[in-house]
């Protein structure tokens, strides 16, 4: 009897903070706020290794992660995406988790067609390949041995933007957007066994993992989730997804410090009252 | 209003309806969230993969080398037989074993050496005293031959600090993540379904 009126209180305050939370989040996506946003070092970083590159050079995009964490990823991957073709970059892409592959070929073909790029000549998404480790050894030899199709099935060597295209040699940077340890296996695999220039862009979560790797100068930058994604927006002046979402953002982050400082009053509060 | 913004929204709400407690409409959108998941990855694995990387280049381009990965391949699906399941560890052995050839060379380049590396640092700033300071105490801290007490234990103790710092930055971060996608979610909700945001 007990136990019963305990749990059904516990989960009406899990309820409410629920209702709190959504509420934190909601208001300021409807009614914004405009907080202001500082652009940290390490996106900073990454945006001036895009920024610096010649006209004409080829990244790849490797879409590492499954649709649970889209609404980190996908503002990531646009504002990426817009400053490389923005840059006039030759853009490659590929998956290496099968649900990144439709996520990959969607955003490169939608941010494609903004900046009037044409599939096979400006960019071109070659799809999904299994077993990390040989498919980036792989392509470290010969990108063709690991994709002689593209996505649609039609052979590399047909396509223009393919031209002088090998290996990593022709490779100015790899960004890996990805929500697992992906990042770690590019550089493991991509940047100390063949030196191509890794930029992570990860989720939140991720960014502790890849974190030692900036210090140490084996990542050439990190984007990491949406607040990495507003930032990078705010550098390339086009506000999208993530800009929106910093305010919601903000308003959690200050509700939830309020929760825990509540909750550790309420805790010191009992203890006290226990040992009186 | 487009069926398909409709039929995720209504989706979303269900999978949501879970915060309130298990319920009927959570489980079936959690096994459609399955069933596709599987589905999609059975589907892109054969087209993308077995397809064009087996299939065409035997058939078609003649290379009957791609035999042999082909039937190790299939091995590994004895392991449904009672039987037969010990030869399915012949292709299991050779994935260990190739990986762990692979693995350790690269991991032992891009996480020993290049991050002791990047700790020999100048002690010339008050980020680097930092850095090395906290490599050593919890280095320390997991120096587990000797018992922690005297000069070891105030090392260890100071590691233990810095290994808090590091787990509340990561819970950061979790938090930071989650309510991230709860933000994706309402705005798929609220803009793209109700159209609540302008």
């Amino acid at each position: 009897m007990i136990a019963d009126q305990r749990n059904s209180a516990s989960l009406q305050t899990r309820h409410f903070i629920f209702i709190l939370v959504a509420v934190s989040v909601a208001l300021p996506l409807i009614f914004k706020i405009g907080l202001p946003l500082k652009v940290t070092a390490e996106v900073q970083g990454a945006y001036d290794f895009i920024d610096e590159l010649p006209e004409g050079s080829a990244v790849i995009f490797s879409f590492d992660h499954d649709t649970g964490t889209l609404p980190e990823m996908i503002p990531l991957a646009e504002a990426l995406l817009r400053h490389c073709f923005k840059k006039n970059l030759k853009v490659l892409g590929l998956a290496l988790l099968a649900e990144g592959a439709a996520v990959g070929d969607d955003n490169f073909r939608r941010i494609g067609n903004e900046y009037n790029k044409i599939y096979g000549v400006d960019y071109l998404f070659w799809g999904y390949r299994p077993q990390v480790t040989v498919a980036i050894l792989g392509m470290g030899e010969n990108i063709e041995r690991v994709f002689p199709a593209d996505y649609t099935g039609k052979d590399l060597r047909s396509f223009p933007v393919m031209q002088n295209i090998r290996n990593y040699h022709d490779i100015a940077a790899v960004i890996t957007v990805a929500d697992g340890d992906m990042p770690v296996s590019w550089v493991h695999y991509g940047q100390a066994r063949y030196g191509v220039k890794v930029i992570p862009a990860v989720t939140a979560v991720m960014a502790t993992t890849i974190y030692p790797f900036l210090q140490s100068g084996q990542v050439a930058g990190l984007i990491a989730g949406l607040r990495g994604a507003a930032e990078y927006e705010k550098l390339i002046g086009i506000p999208g997804k993530a800009s929106r979402g910093m305010d919601a953002q903000s308003s959690a982050h200050i509700l939830i410090i309020g929760l825990i400082i509540a909750g550790n009053i309420i805790l010191i509060r009992e203890r006290r009252r226990k040992r009186s | 209003m487009d069926i398909g913004v409709t039929v995720g929204a209504l989706l979303t709400l269900a999978i949501y309806s879970f915060l309130y407690r298990d319920n009927p409409y959570y489980k079936v959108a959690e096994h459609i969230l399955l069933g596709v998941s599987v589905g999609y990855f059975v589907v892109t694995t054969i087209t993308s993969t077995l397809v064009p990387k087996l299939f065409e280049s035997i058939i078609r381009n003649g290379n009957f080398i791609y035999l042999i990965p082909g039937l190790l391949g299939a091995l590994m699906f004895l392991r449904f037989s009672r039987r037969l399941a010990p030869v399915s560890r012949i292709p299991l052995s050779l994935i260990i074993g190739v990986g762990a050839g692979v693995a350790i060379p690269a991991n032992m380049q891009a996480q020993i050496i290049a991050q002791v590396k990047a700790t020999m640092l100048p002690l010339g700033s008050i980020s680097n005293i930092i850095i090395v300071v906290a490599v050593l105490t919890v280095l320390v801290y997991f120096y587990f031959s000797r018992e922690h007490k005297g000069i070891i234990g105030a090392g260890a103790k100071a590691g233990i600090y810095f290994l808090m710092i590091f787990f509340g930055t990561t819970f950061g971060y979790t938090v930071m993540a989650r309510i991230s996608l709860l933000i994706g979610r309402l705005q798929y909700l609220l803009g793209d379904w109700l159209g609540l945001i302008k």
